[in-house]
């Protein structure tokens, strides 16, 4: 189990290496290209990075711009330490050395310390010894966790993409150029936002219908199945919302076109358009509203919805087939 | 529960989450793949929205493309109202099917079922991407 930990690990390693290195690459490529500053036009402006001017700290986000005399001193510093840090490691090993039988690893001790005081095995212990049957563990019964695996990489990448997003008209647009042509490695987080948004589609509708064939939606498994379906609602509103964000011509019509047709719903219809267009057209209003589901509420309504559907899961078990 | 006890399991914690871990790992590389290729290759953006200006071709995402495909064909009304209406259906089914399975048959009919399914919402999204 151990070198399969470590293969991976080197794995990761060597692919954010190799990630890193094409970034710089990039930057430098780019930084290369972009020495005309002379003759801009004013017209173009929109579709232009913004300038130095209309950025506080631009220095802090480009690649290749960090000239200051700390920054060497701090890597000192920083490297050095962890230098002191790794002969400390390497004196003390050899001199416990000699009784490892009384060793035991940092992480241990770190855990039993916090254990003593805490007591946190005597709730972890029942979750995680829990038996795993072996028909269990085949790939199809897998699909539900890769959705929860890359929702948790839209978190992560979202938050990362929300730093540097602006949801207002004017600037929504200029700043996703930002993000994709200045911010360190911006356009790779963009791109994994936007690849695995898709695939999280994919896997949910794979997952609700593996569980649909197998029948694991019956008694007593009613209520897993609502969640389970509200998950799914709410992973394409966070498509629907998130597409308008971009605030280009196929978001703003793809908009456009989408609140249409949720008001030519009877009854309910003109009621959901002007909530979904925050009024009867789609303005800087409707792009507020649609960030604040997509960052606020949707994310928080999910892990709502995924926490139930993962405790009811795990008190019922999962359905076996004839 | 009593018969679970006396197949073959394994403990969840860290045989089963190693499992999970692996194949999330797999994922995330092929994650950190596509961030890679982002970076030569960006998802990019159209002409900066225009209010004043219809674009000819409007199209949804492919998630929402087979029903706006099946609008073409269908009242706008009733096209608006039947997705609210499956999603509602979907909510419910577990209290209209809660009979359970004796045997394989009911399995091999929802196969087909969602089979045919998705073949029908595939065909009109590939539809409505060549259109």
């Amino acid at each position: 189990m151990k070198t399969v930990y470590r293969t991976a690990l080197l794995i990761l390693i060597s692919l954010s290496l190799v990630l890193f290195t094409a970034a710089a690459v990039h930057a430098y490529s780019t930084s290369a290209n972009q020495t005309s500053p002379a003759g801009v036009d004013k017209a173009n402006q929109l579709t232009e990075t913004p300038g130095p001017e209309e950025d506080t700290c631009l220095q802090c986000h480009m690649s290749g711009s960090f000239t200051s005399i700390w920054i060497p001193v701090l890597r000192w510093i920083a490297f050095g330490g962890a230098g002191l840090i790794l002969l400390f490691g390497i004196a003390r090993s050899a001199s416990v050395w000699k009784q490892r039988s009384a060793w035991t690893p940092i992480t241990k001790r770190a855990a039993a310390w916090v254990d003593e005081r805490y007591q946190v095995s005597d709730f972890l212990k029942p979750i995680l010894s829990k038996p795993v049957p072996e028909w269990q563990r085949r790939w199809w019964y897998c699909l539900g966790g890769l959705t929860f695996f890359l929702f948790l990489v839209q978190g992560t990448t979202g938050i990362m993409l929300a730093f540097y997003y602006k949801p207002t008209p004017a600037e929504a647009y200029a700043s996703i150029q930002f993000i994709e042509n200045e911010v360190l490695l911006g356009s790779a987080v963009r791109m994994i936002h936007h690849w695995s948004a898709n695939g999280m589609i994919v896997m949910a509708c794979a997952h609700m219908l593996r569980v649909f064939i197998m029948g694991a939606y019956k008694p007593p498994r009613e209520l897993n199945w609502v969640s389970g379906s509200l998950l799914l609602v709410m992973t394409l509103a966070f498509g629907f919302t998130g597409y308008l964000l971009p605030w280009d011509q196929r978001a703003y019509w793809a908009t456009t076109v989408g609140t249409e047709i949720a008001g030519s719903i009877p009854v309910i219809g003109e009621l959901a358009l002007v909530f979904l267009r925050a009024g009867w057209s789609i303005t800087s209003l409707t792009l507020s509203r649609f960030f604040a589901l997509h960052i606020l509420i949707l994310p928080l309504v999910t892990v709502g919805s995924m926490l139930l559907h993962f405790i009811m899961i795990r008190k019922q078990g999962i359905m076996k087939p004839l | 529960m009593a018969e679970e006890k006396q197949e073959k399991s394994v403990p969840f914690y860290p045989d089963h989450l190693t499992l999970e871990a692996k194949v999330a790992l797999g994922v995330g590389i092929v994650l950190l793949i596509i961030g890679l290729i982002g970076l030569f290759i960006p998802v990019g953006l159209g002409d900066p929205a225009d209010p004043m200006e219809t674009p000819a071709h409007i199209k949804p995402e492919w998630y929402f493309l087979s029903l706006y495909q099946l609008l073409r064909f269908i009242p706008e009304t009733l096209g608006a109202t039947a997705p609210v209406l499956a999603v509602l259906l979907i909510m419910i089914w577990p209290f209209l099917d809660s009979k359970q399975d004796q045997t394989k048959k009911p399995v091999r009919i929802r196969f087909w079922f969602s089979l045919a399914a998705v073949i029908i919402i595939l065909a009109l999204t590939i539809w409505g991407e060549v259109s």
